[in-house]
């Protein structure tokens, strides 16, 4: 019999299927959908920050032939509706992880405390937003930054801390920082910082020019960041970038990943594409004689 | 099963693509509103479907088609906003950008006769949905409200697709003076089907009513939409977290009932107001 349970420090997660932070996680009602229609194993809110965000003005998506690049701009309502939207959430058995994309230490750890006082199970700090200025990438990719942060937030936090990571040269090193200073587990990567040019219009589509590429392009670059990162760091490991299918997911398993977290496949497929991606992972589990997915993890480095 | 999936992700990346569009005629349709005729390879949208038009420099909207035929798609357009009154200026020859059709549209499938119930621009894919329930030689009936009589739309269109037509204006320059909720509402015993676009709070009463008295109900309801493919969370219905642009536009009464449909609209990023 095939075990799918797995767990992220003190998370318990039924599947190792997590909806990524992004998609359907900015209202209670798309949570609560989720939760009900869906064996999905965690669920990652939309990133929230200090103030309220409206996001970009359209054009905030772009099609290219390799996949999404979108720019919605951080859209939230602000911390402070975490405690209606924490409230609102279906009791269940799938953790809820809040996002957080704030742009100081004592932001990240003031929301942090706020979303833990009002329910949520962990925390994921948002070190790679590849387009809001001032929010993302530039912190990730200074180590030392991703050190004082996480060590603020863990200073005054009891539930698990988890620290999102985006493509930079230095993603081993900021993962290691985060890691000393006391983070729980890390995810990567985000999407891609791209830009799309409409050759007629002849300018670029997203209002904010720049956007994230996310889908199948972007999922052999993250399998790579995993690997990398299982051989660097001991904390568990959430891979995501384009993963469509189960055999992407049990590539990350193998690269080292304890999870996979999925997004922009379900704009494409639907809600129905966890469930099948569960359902092919056990499948496979079971022809190929695994009984845990912690069997699976990391064996792409086999000796 | 491999290759029906293929063949699946390749149409949603069609519909994904932003395609230009040439301006091949413009009609003004009533005072403040005009329609585009546009040559466009998009794929032909259902009726109540929508696409999103990008007027670079400018936002991109989302608009639901009052026509299609062989390539010519036909977009009625109040100028309500910055966006829109840029299009109200572009002429033939000018382009726009397009991407979709995307969301659900009418099912015109349903068995009977149809009443067809539009207030003010919410014609636009009602016009479209009469002409092809005509097509499949469907009866139909067409109710129209709007201010005066200088801002009816499709008056003329429905009366040639041999419709019968109810006209309704508040200030009682054309037919009946009231609402086109009035008017309909006195009508939809007697059909099997009723499709609806407008204001919301005249859908909201046209909901009660059809759920009261049984009859098929199809709306096409507006919402905030951004991205049109059910990713950034813009225009989510509470509390059954519904995404207006990809589970609807249009639903059907019982799925609109105890929604936030006719109460309040939620904007980016989470404020709620109430219907106006």
């Amino acid at each position: 019999m095939v075990n799918l349970k797995v767990s992220i420090s003190k998370l318990k997660l039924k599947t190792p299927i997590i909806l990524a932070s992004g998609v359907l996680g900015s209202s209670y009602s798309t949570i609560n959908r989720v939760i009900r229609e869906t064996r999905i194993g965690a669920i990652v809110t939309k990133s929230f920050t200090w103030e309220p965000r409206v996001g970009y003005n359209t054009p905030i998506v772009a099609y290219t032939k390799a996949g999404i690049v979108n720019a919605v701009g951080l859209t939230n309502p602000g911390y402070r509706a975490l405690k209606e939207i924490l409230s609102n959430i279906v009791k269940n058995d799938a953790p809820i992880v809040v996002s957080i994309a704030a742009s100081t230490p004592k932001e990240y750890a003031e929301i942090a405390s706020f979303a833990e006082e009002n329910g949520a199970d962990a925390v994921e700090l948002n070190l790679s937003c590849p387009h809001v200025k001032g929010h993302g990438l530039e912190i990730g990719q200074d180590p030392e930054y991703v050190g004082k942060i996480v060590h603020e937030v863990r200073s005054v936090l009891k539930i698990p801390v988890i620290v999102k990571l985006g493509l930079t040269d230095r993603i081993v090193d900021s993962a290691l920082k985060a890691e000393k200073a006391g983070a729980d587990a890390v995810s990567a990567i985000n999407s891609i910082r791209s830009v799309v040019i409409d050759v007629y219009a002849r300018k670029p589509i997203l209002s904010n020019i720049y956007g994230g590429l996310s889908g199948p392009a972007i999922h052999p670059i993250a399998v790579r960041v995993v690997f990398d990162l299982y051989k660097n760091i001991e904390i568990p490991i959430i891979g995501i970038g384009g993963v469509t299918d189960w055999v992407d997911a049990v590539e990350f398993f193998l690269a080292g990943a304890s999870a996979v977290a999925i997004a922009s496949v379900i704009a494409v497929k639907g809600l129905k594409v966890i469930d099948e991606i569960i359902k092919g992972i056990e499948e496979y589990m079971d022809k190929e004689g695994f009984q845990k997915i912690s069997e699976l993890v990391g064996l792409a480095h086999g000796n | 099963m491999l290759r029906n999936m293929v063949v699946f992700l390749k149409m949603f990346l069609e519909t994904l693509k932003m395609c230009k569009a040439e301006i091949v005629e413009d009609v003004e349709e009533a005072e403040g509103i005009k329609s585009l005729l546009l040559e466009t390879s998009i794929k032909k949208p259902v009726p109540g479907q929508f696409v999103m038009v990008w007027v670079p420099g400018f936002e991109e909207i989302p608009i639901s088609p009052s026509m299609y035929e062989r390539n010519v798609l036909r977009l009625t357009v109040a100028a309500v906003g910055e966006t829109t009154r840029k299009i109200h200026s572009l002429k033939p020859g000018e382009r726009l950008f397009i991407r979709g059709p995307y969301g659900r549209g009418f099912n015109l499938d349903e068995k009977g006769n149809f009443l067809l119930v539009a207030g003010g621009y919410g014609a636009a894919p009602i016009i479209y949905a009469l002409h092809e329930l005509r097509k499949k030689g469907k009866n139909v009936a067409y109710v129209i409200g709007a201010r005066s009589k200088d801002k009816l739309l499709f008056v003329g269109e429905a009366k040639k697709f041999n419709a019968e037509v109810y006209i309704a204006t508040d200030d009682g320059s054309l037919g009946f003076k009231g609402s086109a909720v009035e008017v309909a509402e006195k009508l939809i015993a007697k059909y099997d089907n009723v499709l609806a676009c407008g204001p919301e709070r005249m859908l909201y009463k046209i909901m009660l009513k059809c759920l009261e008295l049984g009859v098929k109900c199809q709306i096409s309801i507006e919402r905030y939409i951004k991205c049109g493919i059910g990713i950034c969370g813009s225009c989510v219905l509470d509390p059954k977290g519904l995404r207006v642009c990809s589970e609807g536009p249009v639903f059907y009464a019982e799925e609109l009932a105890n929604t936030e449909f006719g109460k309040y609209y939620t904007y980016p990023p989470g404020i709620k107001k109430p219907t106006e």
